[in-house]
């Protein structure tokens, strides 16, 4: 068996690599990527999303399905030009939010239950019932205007953290040069090993 | 061209693998010891490829390099490209664990039909192996964009239109990697001609 490795072997690709890595760098910072993802959270019944590509761009006028955990389709909408959706519903369990991007893409993002929020809803009611009881009925109005406005300076408040995780989020899907250099590595490694599995053989 | 997780059904996703595992394990048998550095190379060359993305339109489509990797391999092409799969399937989340039989024949087989078409141009002089790499590189991704809407058939319910929007995505891609081929393989003819004989 012919043992002997040319070093020569590697010095007709190394120049492949270098011009596919010389035109990674120029390209795929400016163009679209191709994997989709989705990202959304839960307001009471009201339910905001927003589809992306890896890097970053939106997802426009993409179809939306929405599943319980029974795996029925409840309903479909469409994303807007920003890549982001948003419908209510009154479904309480988990849900399964499907993009199906065409050509085989497809992303997939679950949100959880509304359980908890619904009790908590619950026992304010029954609070504001008993104060309703008590109190007189324009304290309780002033009450209900208090949640509306601490609602509204909260949604405000909230907006630049939702607008923070969201771009967390996208750096997080996005593709690092730390990637594609740990994934050459680990290409070199396993074919490494497969090396020497097939010497053993050839020994043996 | 990759295929996400969850758009197969279980019958097409197990005739991929069969196929790919049949394509496996031929490959792996011919390789030759010495030949795993080149694979090796091969097979990152396929992984970064995927990261260079060609916008067309509204999208974007990545080069694929299955056909220079086809017709420098062979069969051995299916464990390269399976490896490169495996790795983007795991870092970037492009295509999916359960589809990687699929995706895997997908874009080997089209390379190893290169190989068997081209190949031999490959050894002559400069014009013709310059055309017979370009043709091996630019077929090797069409072909796979066919086979991309027949495992996509089913799912989509119409072979013609998913097959229409993929050719035409993957048409400029096929000419740049018709072009890239072409001159990957006159430069290995003059630094390294014996990886073409």
């Amino acid at each position: 068996m012919k043992r002997s490795f040319n070093p020569d072997n590697l010095l007709f690709v190394i120049p492949i690599i270098f011009f596919i890595q010389i035109l990674s760098i120029f390209i795929s910072s400016t163009a679209d990527a191709h994997k989709v993802s989705a990202y959304a959270y839960r307001e009471g019944y009201k339910i905001l999303g927003e589809c992306y590509f890896v890097d970053g761009s939106a997802c426009k006028n993409s179809k939306v399905e929405v599943y319980n955990t029974k795996g029925d389709k409840i309903l479909e909408t469409l994303t807007d030009e920003k890549g982001k959706f948003s419908f209510t519903t009154k479904e309480k369990g988990e849900l399964k939010i499907v993009i199906p991007a065409g050509e085989g893409h497809r992303a997939e993002y679950r949100i959880e239950g509304i359980k908890e929020q619904v009790e908590r809803k619950e026992i304010k009611k029954e609070v504001l019932k008993e104060e309703k009881q008590s109190k007189s009925n324009q304290n309780y109005l002033d009450r209900e205007e208090l949640t509306k406005m601490i609602d509204e300076v909260m949604d405000l408040k909230l907006q630049g953290l939702r607008s923070e995780i969201m771009d967390l989020r996208k750096q997080m899907d996005r593709i690092g040069l730390r990637d594609i250099f740990g994934g050459i590595g680990y290409i070199f490694g396993i074919w490494g090993i497969i090396m020497l599995i097939k010497r053993k053989r050839n020994a043996s | 061209m990759h295929i996400s997780e969850g758009v197969l059904s279980a019958p097409v996703l197990l005739a991929g693998a069969v196929l790919s595992l049949a394509g496996l394990t031929l490959g792996l048998k011919k390789i030759k010891n010495e030949d795993i550095p080149k694979v090796a190379v091969l097979s990152s060359a396929f992984f970064v490829a995927s990261l260079i993305h060609v916008p067309i339109g509204p999208t974007s489509a990545h080069l694929i390099l299955n056909g220079l990797i086809g017709m420098l391999l062979g069969w051995s092409a299916f464990p390269a490209i399976f490896v490169g799969l495996l790795l983007q399937a795991l870092l970037f989340q492009f295509g999916g664990l359960t589809t990687l039989g699929i995706n895997t024949f997908a874009m080997a087989m089209p390379g190893v039909l290169a190989y068997y078409l081209f190949r031999k141009m490959l050894n002559r002089e400069r014009n013709i192996a310059f055309i017979g790499g370009a043709l091996g590189g630019a077929s090797a991704v069409l072909i796979g964009t066919l086979f991309v809407s027949l495992a996509l058939f089913e799912t989509e319910k119409s072979f013609i239109g998913v097959a229409v929007t993929l050719l035409t995505m993957h048409l400029p891609i096929a000419f740049i990697e018709g072009i890239i081929t072409g001159f990957v393989v006159l430069y290995l003819k003059k630094v390294k001609p014996e990886a073409l004989g």
